[in-house]
């Protein structure tokens, strides 16, 4: 906990840390205020088609006559849920993954780290597309979809850091005085996977919805009428020049929002990683 | 380190075997069939077991699997069933174009990160490295197909600028290949940019700080000689080491593009037969894909092994 | 240092805003007036024809082959209408014209005889014979040597009737239909009845990637997911009137680059949907040719869904369409409501716009949900399937919307081509996983494709599992004579059963439309004919 607490003042030393904290919370926030904050239901048609953004409709409305500002609320709803829930599959599953591979080392290892190299060997989008044309549409579907995409970087990191920490002094000593090696996993060798691991964990959030929004742009992610940043992008490509901002706010959020995730995960990097602090 | 190569060179094997499991199994699981879309509305089911015949669908899936691995063992990928054309050879042609805009774009990404990077790094903490940092990062914030459609219309209506049609070979017309890849690459480029200039600033960042270097400018060398000289090549090494790491990000990217951008590449014939359900020419390309991706993954590695004696070959 | 960064990304998104302002300047958001129709040629001085001048077409989706008589995807077949011909062919006011045939008799109801016009050459070279035509027409039915399967699958509705072809002399050919056929000409026009050249096909298995026709343009290259590139073949049987070199389609899947790609010239002609039309017809050098299409979108009933069994619920959806709203939305106003013979088919089609059940009435929609025991407190879900074509994916929104009214919760997927044409074919079994479709038909030249076909018991095409003995009897009698008041009253009732039943419910025909460059001169898109470039030229 201290540690934590220590973190997160270093981060917050840094200028870009603290831009990425506070713009961070600041999304988590529109998101949870969500119904309150939007001034009609995302998915109504309320006014005329494509109205340029104007004092009742802030960003305009759709081809639909649907509130822009009111969807992109939900829609930062939708972007952090499938991000967040998709990491955390990703991460539980690679970090239990890594854990036993980087800890057991030899045949179990070997296994574990072929089927790894086979997920990573496709381009992550393609293998997102092919899993999800095989679970079906939606939002659960893509959650489990780019979950399964994350697990070979998170099982990678969590072995990389076991095996250097098995080395250590402390982990070696109480492997040799016959503490359990479960008791070994948790009690000695997690914390020091914690920091590569929540760097990778922040970064992968922001991959996570940069292909999000990729698969709704290709119409194969989130379906209508759930707002979605990537499909509220896809429906606005074809009025980009009668109604830019259809499509313009949209991109707006995708970019600042993976934007935030990057500087948060890169200070945090700066924080935990010794070797870069000088 | 011979028997390392030939060591991770079998290690391939199983790797390979599974991506081919996988990705066959993948397809036979997707709904949705090739027959459908071949016959038009009138299907018969007699029809449709007649053609499922033909191309051997009726089969088990093991022996299907099996004659298919024991093709591409041959190096036979087998025929689209859409247009009976022999698969590798279009996979190939389909290739070059998807080669050489990754590689464009990697070539792109140096000419903008690396100056970019050095420049942060020298500058360290400084307003042009904050920049520097932020540019970087804006960059891999930036999906491939927003900024593609977003520049798309803003050259057309700017510049008056498309960029031209009807692809044609590097070998065939540099100059106009060049004029058709330039936009794409760019795009892509710039995605992959903002992970090179970081690379480039730290691993900068970290010659600087070593003996030798100190050395060299202790003998009065000007900075700028000892930068380029002496820190540039030892700092070269992990940037494109990062770059082979990255062809999967890049060729993820060019399925997007491609398709933006109508290139005929791999990611372009990967799509169009999922869409239609091409069977033998999605395992194909995806094999294929995979393969090219573990390979320069290997080399990579290798090439890191044999230029960083740190790392050891067990 | 903190102050700078705030302003960059401040300033950052103040440009972004910038751009969004600038650019609604002077737009209006009601649906645009009609762009006019039919040929648009320029006024003033027609200045002179670019000898030899290359056609660039943007278009926007990828062939899948060239086969006339196995492929029948929009993308093929504007390529496929350049290269092949048929016996017959159609006017824009669905009369016919001999292409390949000079002139044909009708001695009795089962028996026509075609004098085909001498001297016709394939791009091979060869003269087209009587023997090409009765080739041509055993490779569509299966009675080749070949087999030639994959050409099976859409001939039975077409030409399933035919009981001989047989070449009476080198330039005649006579059919002997088992039954009469009102539709039967209709029928020879389709590009299913395409006469091809059997050398090509021996040297080359089919015709997907091979160029066997008589058309007045032949096939260069195909670079797949690229462009098709078509020269004018010098030997055409009316080479003196056709006044363009050649033809090349270049594929830009993204509707606003074939915008910007033919504001800066980099291609001449493309087809554009309603929206982007205003946009088009705001820029100087572009022009906008539209035609009403025989396409309409509906919404269909899995038949085998017990709540969809019930007529009620199906009659409450109809009346629970806003069908204007639809139009405005998807077809930006352009596109006019419709049974299922549209306007587009003349007189064929039915005025649906007094009709009962086109009348938008929440309150009747409700009142029949209610006596079919639904309530805000009894709700039903419903699965609706949507493409991922625009039409169809922006349909499907508004119908939810609307059907959100009277108790129905719908659930859209949009499904990828290939599982979607998967899909459509199981609409009639629970196997589907869906209970609603939203689909795009086209209704073919002639009220007998429109009907048996979609609506006929047991038909191909009749995917949602409708029956109808008296719709069956209809279409029959409306085969057996030529009477066109008559066949029109057969298929005016029928039009009228289908309508009532609502297993199908018929939405909106829209336009098409073709924007060119002011250069691009003699084209005039209909119906029945939308790729005839025979007239076509361009000037400086």
């Amino acid at each position: 906990m201290r540690h934590l607490l220590q973190t997160i003042r270093d981060l917050w030393k840094d200028p870009m840390g603290r831009v990425g904290i506070i713009g961070v919370l600041l999304l988590i926030l529109l998101a949870v205020i969500a119904p309150l904050a939007a001034p009609y239901d995302p998915e109504q048609m309320v006014a005329m088609p494509k109205l340029a953004p104007c004092a009742e409709h802030w960003f305009g409305t759709d081809n639909y006559g649907r509130d822009i500002f009111s969807r992109i609320l939900y829609g930062a709803r939708v972007s952090l849920e499938v991000g967040i829930i998709a990491v955390g599959i990703g991460a539980t599953a690679g970090y239990v993954l890594g854990l036993v591979a980087g800890y057991f080392e030899g045949p179990v290892d070997r296994v574990i780290m072929c089927v790894m190299d086979i997920l990573f060997a496709f381009p992550s989008i393609l293998l997102a597309i092919f899993i999800s044309a095989v679970l079906g549409r939606g939002i659960g579907p893509t959650m489990v979809a780019i979950g399964i995409v994350n697990i070979p970087v998170f099982a990678r990191t969590v072995r990389a850091a076991v095996i250097s920490a098995k080395g250590l002094e402390y982990v070696s000593n109480a492997r040799s005085v016959g503490v359990r090696t479960g008791a070994i996993l948790i009690r000695h060798i997690s914390p020091n996977v914690v920091a590569p691991f929540t760097v990778q964990a922040t970064l992968a959030l922001s991959s996570a919805i940069l292909t999000e929004a990729s698969m709704s742009f290709l119409g194969l992610g989130i379906q209508p009428p759930d707002p979605s940043w990537g499909s509220m992008l896809s429906e606005a490509r074809s009025y980009m020049e009668q109604a830019p901002w259809t499509a313009l706010f949209p991109i707006l959020f995708i970019v600042v929002t993976i934007l935030l995730f990057n500087i948060l995960g890169d200070s945090l990097r700066d924080v935990l990683d010794p070797k870069l602090k000088t | 380190m011979k028997t390392y190569v030939i060591r991770r060179l079998l290690q391939l094997i199983p790797v390979l075997f599974g991506i081919s499991v996988l990705i066959f199994a993948v397809m036979k699981m997707i709904p949705g069939d090739v027959i459908s879309g071949i016959l038009g509305v009138d299907a018969t089911p007699e029809l449709r077991e007649q053609l499922r015949e033909i191309y051997g669908l009726d089969r088990p899936y093991v022996v299907q699997y099996l004659d298919w691995i024991g093709g591409v063992l041959r190096g036979d990928f087998g025929e689209s069933i859409r247009t009976g054309e022999p698969i590798l050879p279009q996979i190939l042609t389909r290739f070059k174009v998807t080669a050489e805009l990754t590689i464009l774009a990697a070539i792109i990404s140096w000419i903008i990160a690396i100056p970019l990077g050095i420049l942060a790094a020298v500058k360290r903490n400084s307003m042009a490295d904050r920049f520097v940092r932020v540019f970087a990062l804006l960059g891999v914030s930036v999906p491939n197909f927003a900024l593609s459609i977003l520049l798309i219309l803003f050259l057309s209506l700017v510049f008056n600028y498309f960029s031209p049609l009807g692809y044609v070979g590097f070998f065939e017309d540099p100059i106009r290949n060049l004029q058709i890849m330039i936009l794409p690459a760019s795009i892509l480029g710039v995605s992959i940019a903002g992970s090179v200039m970081r690379m480039t600033r730290s691993s900068v960042l970290e010659v600087l700080r070593q003996d030798f270097v100190r050395t060299v400018r202790a003998k009065g060398a000007s900075e700028r000689v000892a930068i380029f000289r002496h820190v540039l090549r030892n700092a070269l090494i992990p940037i494109i080491t990062l770059v082979g790491m990255q062809i999967g990000s890049l060729l993820g990217g060019a399925v997007i593009v491609e398709q933006i951008f109508s290139l005929p590449g791999l990611g372009q014939m990967t799509l169009t037969g999922i869409n239609q359900r091409d069977y033998p020419v999605v395992q194909g390309c995806v094999l294929f894909i995979a393969f090219v991706y573990v390979l320069v993954n290997l080399v990579t590695d290798l090439l890191y092994s044999y230029i960083d004696p740190r790392i050891s070959y067990d | 240092m903190k102050n700078v960064k705030k302003w960059l990304s401040l300033s950052l998104a103040g440009a972004m805003l910038m751009g969004v302002l600038a650019g609604c300047g002077g737009d209006s958001t009601e649906p645009s007036a009609p762009a006019e129709t039919g040929a648009a040629e320029t006024t003033g001085e027609p200045a002179a024809p670019v000898e030899g001048g290359i056609l660039r077409f943007g278009t926007d989706s990828e062939p899948t082959g060239f086969d006339p008589h196995t492929v029948s995807e929009e993308a093929s077949l504007r390529v496929i209408n350049q290269l092949y011909e048929t016996l017959v062919s159609t006017n824009a006011d669905m009369t016919f014209y001999g292409e390949l045939a000079e002139s044909w008799e009708i001695p009795d109801d089962v028996t026509y005889i075609f004098y085909l016009r001498q001297g016709v050459k394939f791009h091979s070279g060869r003269e087209m014979t009587a023997e090409d035509v009765v080739y041509s027409f055993n490779r569509v039915l299966g009675r080749t040597e070949a087999g030639d399967i994959g050409a099976l699958g859409s001939s039975a509705s077409y030409y399933g009737g035919i009981a001989s072809v047989e070449a009476t002399d080198t330039y005649t050919v006579k059919f002997t239909l088992e039954a009469p056929n009102a539709a039967f000409l209709n029928a020879l026009s389709n590009n299913y009845g395409a006469i091809v050249d059997k050398d090509v096909i021996d040297e080359n298995g089919d015709l997907m990637r091979a160029d066997g026709g008589t058309g007045p343009f032949q096939l260069v290259d195909w670079l797949p997911d690229n462009y098709v590139e078509l020269a004018k073949f010098e030997d055409y049987w009316e080479a003196d009137r056709v006044q363009l070199g050649g033809i090349t389609y270049y594929l830009i899947g993204d509707e606003s680059a074939r915008l910007a790609a033919l504001r800066t010239g980099e291609i001449d002609i493309a087809n554009l949907s309603s929206t982007n039309v205003t946009a088009a017809e705001a820029e100087e050098n572009l022009s906008v040719l539209g035609y009403q299409t025989n396409d309409y979108i509906a919404v269909g009933c899995n038949l085998s869904t017990p709540a969809l069994q019930d007529k009620n619920v199906r009659q409450a959806m109809s009346y629970a369409l806003d069908r204007q709203a639809i139009i405005n939305i998807v077809y930006n106003g352009q596109a006019s409501v419709c049974s299922m013979v549209p306007p587009g088919l003349g007189h064929w089609s039915l005025d649906v716009s007094t009709m009962d059940l086109y009348q938008y009435d929440v309150d009747k929609a409700k009142a029949l949900m209610e006596a079919a025991g639904y309530s805000d407190s009894n709700r039903l879900t419903l699965t609706l399937a949507a493409g991922l074509m625009d039409s169809l994916r922006q349909a499907a929104v508004v119908i939810e919307q609307q059907l959100s009214q009277i108790y129905i919760d719908v659930e859209i997927t949009n499904l990828e081509s290939g599982e979607y044409v998967d899909i459509w074919g199981k609409m009639s079994t629970p196997e589907a996983g869906f209970d609603l479709m939203v689909v795009n038909d086209g209704a073919g030249t002639d009220p007998n494709r429109s009907i048996s076909f979609f609506f006929g018991t047991g038909a191909s095409a009749n995917v949602f599992g409708f029956s109808n003995e008296r719709v069956d009897e209809l279409c029959a009698l409306g085969l057996a004579t030529t009477d066109e008041a008559q066949r029109e009253e057969y298929y005016n009732e029928a039009q009228e059963i289908c309508i009532d039943d609502c297993t199908k419910l018929c939405i909106a025909s829209p336009m098409k439309y073709f924007v060119t460059s002011t250069s691009v001169h003699g084209f005039s898109p209909s119906a029945a004919d939308s790729s005839n470039f025979r007239d076509t030229y361009l000037t400086q």
